[in-house]
């Protein structure tokens, strides 16, 4: 009860002062709308289909983005977390790359990719990328290696501790890497959509701020919020497995 | 005399810098139960690695006939296994498929594990996880069990109860053994024979037979004389 009760007491007390401010005149003229326009805004995007197509068009490219981070990271998270000479020739060029905003590769991902989706999603990969391989080498490194003498008294395969006892140990952790990342995707599909794309939640921010459309803006802003609080709740989901639950019980 | 099934001659092991193991000789025979007692940290959980295979040694040689499972102190389950799961992974990978089921659910009985064959260690007592670890490690139908200290992070009761299971199902399913321990009351009360360690680098001190079978007690004939004797070599009395 609490968990639903208290969020949305809270959102009242910030509509409530949002409202309130803007009755009373705290704002210039056009710089911020007041609670009805960005309603009455929210009804005419959903009414033209504009905002759901918005949605899914947003949706597809962090779906594909976060997919290939995902499977290009992990694996390679895996090799350099067990690897030692792997660890000490990638790991400073991870970091270094890691370091990097995924903006500062739009220019790259224009010049390479042209227009449409693939420079979008190229960005969103980058944003998962690097940081997933991080996280995954660095969860490898801390599994003990009891585990791995068991493995051999069971003369398990290099693929079988790889994927029967590595993954498995750090599915906690990768886990909770996986939430953080997809929020990071979410969150990078804004500046993404700015590039060389006429669709998406991203795209409809930049072009209703350049329609000085602040109710869109925030409408837009809004609905991005949302469905990031939407995808965590999926991907905290995966911490119920019980192959994965372990590492949060213990 | 019984086939010869772990041979170590002139065995020594360095970490850099450290001589951890030097001059270590030791013959067990099949089915015998051999208890290394010594002091902390003289390279009794090194001497076990080294008869896993898990280690080579620096000088001598090992030889071992036969495959081997370790029984850890503590943490050597899969914890995102259950119990089933984890003893399942311990049978031989060439057990046909059809019968796998009939010894995990057999193991589970031995071992008091059905009612929590679903269970995942972490929801289980530290008795009840080296009991999975036992039943884990015996499914495997190797010929040598290592055993690093199993018993120790567990209470006095749950200790001695574990040790009598320990025997009751060796006595069943006979396996050649090296248990090693700090605990002399455990290494006499068990043993077939105690093997005193000394100080780093390690090798053998002294080497004591003990009569009868290994269900003793305290007030067993040459239980007490042997405790004195290790006591005595371990400088401790």
């Amino acid at each position: 009860m609490q968990k639903v009760l208290f969020p949305v007491l809270t959102g009242l007390v910030l509509l409530a002062i949002w409202w309130g401010a803007h009755a009373a005149g705290a704002f210039p003229t056009g710089t911020v709308p007041s609670p009805p326009e960005v309603a009455t805004a929210f009804g005419q995007e959903i009414r033209s289909g504009r905002l759901f197509d918005d949605i899914i068009a947003s949706l597809y490219r962090v779906a594909w983005g976060f997919s290939v981070g995902v499977l290009a990271a992990v694996p390679l998270g895996l090799v350099i977390g067990r690897s030692l000479q792997t660890r000490a020739a990638l790991l400073p060029w991870v970091n270094f790359f890691r370091s990097l905003s995924p903006i500062a590769w739009i220019p790259f991902a224009i010049i390479w990719f042209g227009v449409g989706d693939p420079p979008a999603i190229f960005i969103l990969f980058i944003a998962v990328f690097f940081q997933l391989v991080l996280a995954t080498s660095a969860a490898v490194a801390t599994v003990p290696k009891i585990y791995y003498r068991v493995a051999e008294d069971m003369s398990l395969s290099p693929a079988d501790v790889l994927f029967r006892v590595t993954l498995q140990a750090i599915m906690p952790q990768l886990v909770t890497a996986l939430r953080v990342a997809i929020g990071v995707a979410w969150m990078v599909v804004v500046a993404a959509e700015m590039i060389a794309v006429r669709s998406g939640l991203g795209f409809l921010i930049i072009d209703a701020r350049n329609g000085l459309r602040m109710d869109l803006v925030v409408a837009g802003m809004i609905t991005i919020g949302l469905i990031g609080i939407a995808l965590d709740l999926v991907f905290s989901r995966l911490t119920r497995i019980p192959s994965v639950r372990w590492g949060f019980e213990r | 005399m019984s086939e010869i099934i772990l041979d170590l001659s002139g065995v020594g092991f360095d970490y850099p810098g450290v001589k951890v193991i030097d001059e270590l000789d030791l013959r067990v025979a099949k089915g015998e139960l051999v208890v290394c007692v010594g002091p902390s940290g003289c390279g009794k959980s090194t001497l076990l690695s080294l008869l896993a295979g898990h280690l080579q040694p620096t000088r001598g040689t090992v030889e071992r006939k036969g495959a081997s499972r370790t029984i850890y102190q503590d943490g050597g389950l899969f914890p995102w296994l259950t119990v089933r799961q984890n003893i399942e992974q311990g049978l031989p990978r060439d057990a046909p498929v059809d019968s796998r089921a009939k010894k995990v659910a057999d193991w589970l009985e031995i071992t008091r594990l059905a009612e929590f064959a679903g269970s995942y260690p972490h929801q289980l007592s530290g008795g009840m996880r080296q009991r999975v670890e036992l039943a884990r490690a015996l499914a495997a139908e190797t010929d040598i069990l290592l055993l690093d200290e199993p018993f120790s992070a567990l209470d006095y009761q749950t200790r001695t109860r574990m040790r009598r299971e320990l025997v009751a199902t060796l006595a069943e399913r006979p396996r050649t053994v090296v248990f090693v321990t700090h605990d002399i009351e455990e290494a006499v009360m068990i043993a077939d024979r105690v093997l005193v360690l000394g100080a780093r680098p390690t090798s053998v001190r002294k080497i004591l037979d003990l009569p009868g079978d290994r269900s003793r007690t305290p007030a067993s004939p040459g239980v007490a004389e042997a405790e004195q004797a290790i006591l005595e070599e371990l400088g401790l009395s």
